[in-house]
């Protein structure tokens, strides 16, 4: 019947991705044992089996909930707190509580720690001058909003570095559409979030409007143009909807973003973990 | 201010009283009623006192006084809701016919109830004389008066804190007879409730929820017995179905879903140890046909429901359509849709029964539109396979023998790192959501799933009461799933017309004389189709994905329709003549 795990595996951390890069080198050191190789295992069984569906087959993020291995946990990174969430849930988010016992929890973790890569390291780059690429050169702030200061039209990087992997920044920004972000929507049984796409519609007098999309379903449809108007449109009154599956961000090459600044502004991001400083 | 009385007999009286319908006590009263109001509070309560004298006295006050002939004829009664699918026959249809399309599109809200407890809100009320019977996520159930949608009574279910309800901790719904409501609970008892105040007369333990036996199914009253099958698919449970004394609660049978080792069958699995675990759940309401006296009841997937593995066979009688004998559980035919079962196909959708001419030839046939992608016709007599024909989006199967097994394409199979992307996903093409059939239009209208999976296999070692799956699967991200409701002539498998949806659903459907089909979406719209184009005539967006289908009912002359959406239940109807 698991007409969906959906139901248990609503398994969101949607804003608890896990740190444990502080145990890395430990853990990496540890993982020559047998007894914590067949720990890894286990937990890799027990994630795919209770986790998976929201986190992603490998941890690294996936529909309803973030990346475990992207460096940080926002709900607590010592051990003990990750225990408590895997078995507790996490109040407010759609984390729930598991039926797995603490050494099944523990043999997770262990697996967790196991994935941690060296690309989710913290970045080279210097912070203030990502700051500085940020807001200034690269025109980031014009659309993504952190704590309040910048535009509304992306998506709002308050807390970046508590849910993305280096790579996946970097990633975002050199090839914007290779993966759409997509909106966590609340928790309604079953939904599906909706991505940062470009849609285009034409109304029937043949006037045509482009914007992010924010909702949409058989009779009509919401999205935000690039100078912040919502908009919402009855299908009825429109003659053609197009999905670009693009990010309306553009992509940002070498030329229009070198290497060093890139890495400023990926330690920029990184540091972004949603408290005012 | 009382409109009406509901006086409740005790259960055992039930049987010696007169069976009359709770009607209305009509507009004499209520002007009496209305009329002494004013003439000051000592006359006004003198009243009501004289008026309860002649309400107690009257028999027609007994509430929900379900005789087994109404059930048998539930037809008949359109301005009731008696049983899960409406009729035994599970055609979901209503012969009402003051709401239609063309006056659709005035349906107004006349109540909404909402249920403290969200979840996935999947319930088909009952609803007997006025009074709506509803079931909601946690085995919470209500009575309501269906003018007002104010409680009548509530029930609440202690229940332990670790379910093992894989899937949503919802119900379907109740079954009826005399004044008893059957419940069929989370951590696998089934409850008989009185229709008058919710009290529980017997609660009977099927199974160890702790082993991963829980129910989730509407119950089925055959007779005077009430019949559950269980849910537990996902745990490595031994699936069965079971029928229970309408009176007393005592267990008058059991079907296991497998057979026991040395049992025919029994050789469709590779050990007896594979077999003990082997799911076969029943969890979705059968039908029944009194004529040739055959309940037909589906099963669910064998467990682990991704690895074969370790039950290499057909894996009897996962995936299958049992056709039992009601008065003994005994089984008469069966016939397995998905031999082998690596998807999580559950057979659990609704068999619908329908005589018809089939080649010239009248016949008494089954249709199942199946999870697997196909649309099934069986001869309901013996189980013989007629024809198939896709439905849905498929990629597993060349298409199916005459013998009705399907022919497999030679895909590779999933692995630990490299999955298979498969159509159907392991959600279905489509799925429990209840489909319907209108004489009026000779077709069968299905909820479509157009969503695919990338299957991977993780074998899993078996601990009782622990998630069985032996896999993993993730949605195919390329392309965007999208539902669809699909009218397919019985006759032919031919899909007739499509009204497409944005996203690929849960809700079920109700089609009425009015020639609609009523419907609802993952994104909350409840709609009217027309039943003969699938044109959308009307659409209210209700706030919550839709889990449930539609039902309607009369009252006072008036036509209502119910929806459960979210934590909610909205009733519609036409807007009310000028008094």
């Amino acid at each position: 019947m698991r007409y969906f795990l959906v139901a248990i595996i609503q398994c969101a951390l949607f804003l608890a991705p896990p740190i444990l890069q502080s145990q890395t080198t430990e853990q990496q050191t540890l993982a020559a044992s047998p007894s914590i190789a067949l720990q890894i295992a286990n937990g890799k069984s027990t994630f795919r089996v209770a986790c998976s569906y929201c986190h992603g087959l490998n941890a690294d993020g996936g529909f309803r909930a973030p990346s475990l291995i992207s460096g940080h946990l926002s709900h607590g990174d010592t051990d003990e707190a990750i225990l408590n969430n895997i078995l507790h849930g996490i109040p407010g988010t759609a984390m729930p509580a598991n039926d797995i016992d603490e050494a099944e929890a523990r043999d997770v973790i262990a697996y967790l720690h196991s994935l941690q890569k060296p690309a989710s390291a913290p970045a080279s780059g210097n912070l203030e001058a990502g700051h500085k690429v940020f807001f200034g050169e690269a025109y980031c702030s014009r659309c993504h909003m952190v704590l309040g200061q910048g535009g509304r039209f992306g998506p709002d990087l308050s807390r970046v570095g508590a849910s993305r992997p280096r790579d996946y920044l970097i990633e975002s920004i050199r090839k914007p559409d290779a993966q759409l972000t997509e909106r966590l929507l609340p928790l309604d049984f079953g939904s599906v979030p909706t991505p940062y796409e470009l849609v285009s519609v034409t109304t029937k007098q043949g006037i045509t409007f482009s914007g992010l999309i924010l909702n949409e379903d058989s009779f009509s449809l919401q999205f935000m143009d690039d100078r912040e108007n919502i908009h919402s449109w009855s299908k009825s009154e429109l003659q053609s909807i197009v999905h670009t599956h693009r990010s309306p961000m553009p992509a940002y090459t070498e030329q229009q973003l070198s290497d060093s600044q890139l890495d400023d502004l990926v330690a920029y991001l990184a540091s972004l973990r949603g408290d005012s400083k | 201010m009382i409109r009406r009385s509901f006086v409740p007999p005790s259960p055992e009286a039930q049987a010696v009283l007169p069976v009359l319908p709770l009607r209305p006590v009509g507009p004499e009263f209520r002007k009496t009623f209305l009329f002494a109001a004013p003439l000051g509070f000592l006359r006004a309560s003198a009243l009501s006192f004289l008026c309860f004298f002649v309400l107690v006295a009257l028999p027609a006050s007994a509430p929900a006084q379900v005789t087994y002939d109404q059930i048998l004829h539930s037809a008949d009664s359109p301005s009731n809701w008696l049983q899960y699918a409406g009729t035994y026959d599970g055609h979901r249809y209503s012969s009402l016919s003051q709401i239609n399309r063309d006056n659709v599109s005035q349906l107004a809200a006349q109540w909404i109830f909402q249920t403290p407890q969200p979840g996935s809100f999947e319930n088909t009320p009952l609803v007997v004389n006025g009074i709506m019977y509803v079931t909601a996520p946690e085995d919470l159930a209500f009575a309501l008066d269906a003018h007002t949608g104010r409680k009548l009574w509530a029930y609440k279910r202690a229940l332990p804190e670790k379910l093992r309800a894989c899937c949503g901790h919802t119900n379907r719904g109740f079954a009826i007879l005399g004044t008893r409501l059957f419940l069929a609970t989370l951590d696998a008892h089934v409850v008989a409730l009185d229709s008058a105040t919710g009290n529980v007369l017997w609660d009977v333990q099927a199974a160890d929820y702790a082993q991963g036996y829980a129910f989730t199914v509407a119950p089925l009253v055959v007779k005077d017995k009430v019949i559950v099958g269980v849910s537990g698919g996902e745990y490595g449970i031994r699936g069965f179905i079971d029928a229970y004394d309408v009176a007393t609660g005592k267990r008058v049978w059991r079907f296991y879903t497998i057979p026991a080792p040395g049992e025919p069958g029994s050789d469709t699995w590779s050990s007896p140890e594979a077999a003990a675990r082997g799911g076969a759940p029943a969890w979705v309401t059968g039908t029944y046909d009194p004529g040739l006296n055959l309940l037909y009841w589906p099963t669910g997937n064998p467990s682990p429901s991704d690895d074969g593995s370790g039950r290499k066979g057909d894996n009897l009688y996962s995936n299958s359509i049992l056709a039992l004998n009601p008065d003994t559980g005994k089984l008469q035919w069966y016939f397995q849709f998905t031999p082998f079962d690596l998807h999580d196909w559950d057979a659990t959708e609704v068999p619908v029964l329908l005589d018809t001419e089939l080649d010239g030839k009248p016949r008494k046939l089954l249709l199942h539109a199946n999870r697997n992608g196909f649309f099934y016709v069986l001869d309901r007599t013996n189980g013989k396979f007629l024809f198939a024909k896709p439905f849905a989006k498929q990629t597993w199967a060349k298409g199916i023998d005459v013998s009705g097994k399907p022919i497999l394409l030679d895909t590779p199979q999933p692995g630990e790192t490299e999955g298979v992307p498969t159509c159907p996903g392991a959600a279905g093409a489509t799925n429990w959501m209840p489909p319907s059939y209108s004489p009026q239009t000779g077709l069968l209208y299905v909820t479509a799933r157009e969503q695919c999976d990338v299957f991977y296999t993780h074998p899993q070692h078996f601990v009782e009461g622990r998630l069985f799956l032996g896999s993993m699967y993730v949605p195919s991200t390329k392309v965007k799933d999208w539902g669809a409701v699909r009218a397919i002539d019985p006759k032919t498998g031919d899909i007739r017309w499509e009204y497409k949806e944005f996203s690929a659903t849960w809700a079920g459907n109700l089609s009425t004389a009015g020639h609609l089909v009523f419907t609802g979406d993952l994104e909350g719209n409840f709609i009217a189709l027309d039943a003969d184009t699938g044109k959308p005539l009307w659409h209210i967006q209700t706030g919550s994905a839709i889990y449930a289908p539609p039902i309607t009912f009369e009252l006072d002359g008036r036509q209502y329709v119910s929806i459960s959406s979210g934590a909610l239940l909205l009733t519609f109807a036409l807007p009310a003549p000028a008094r």
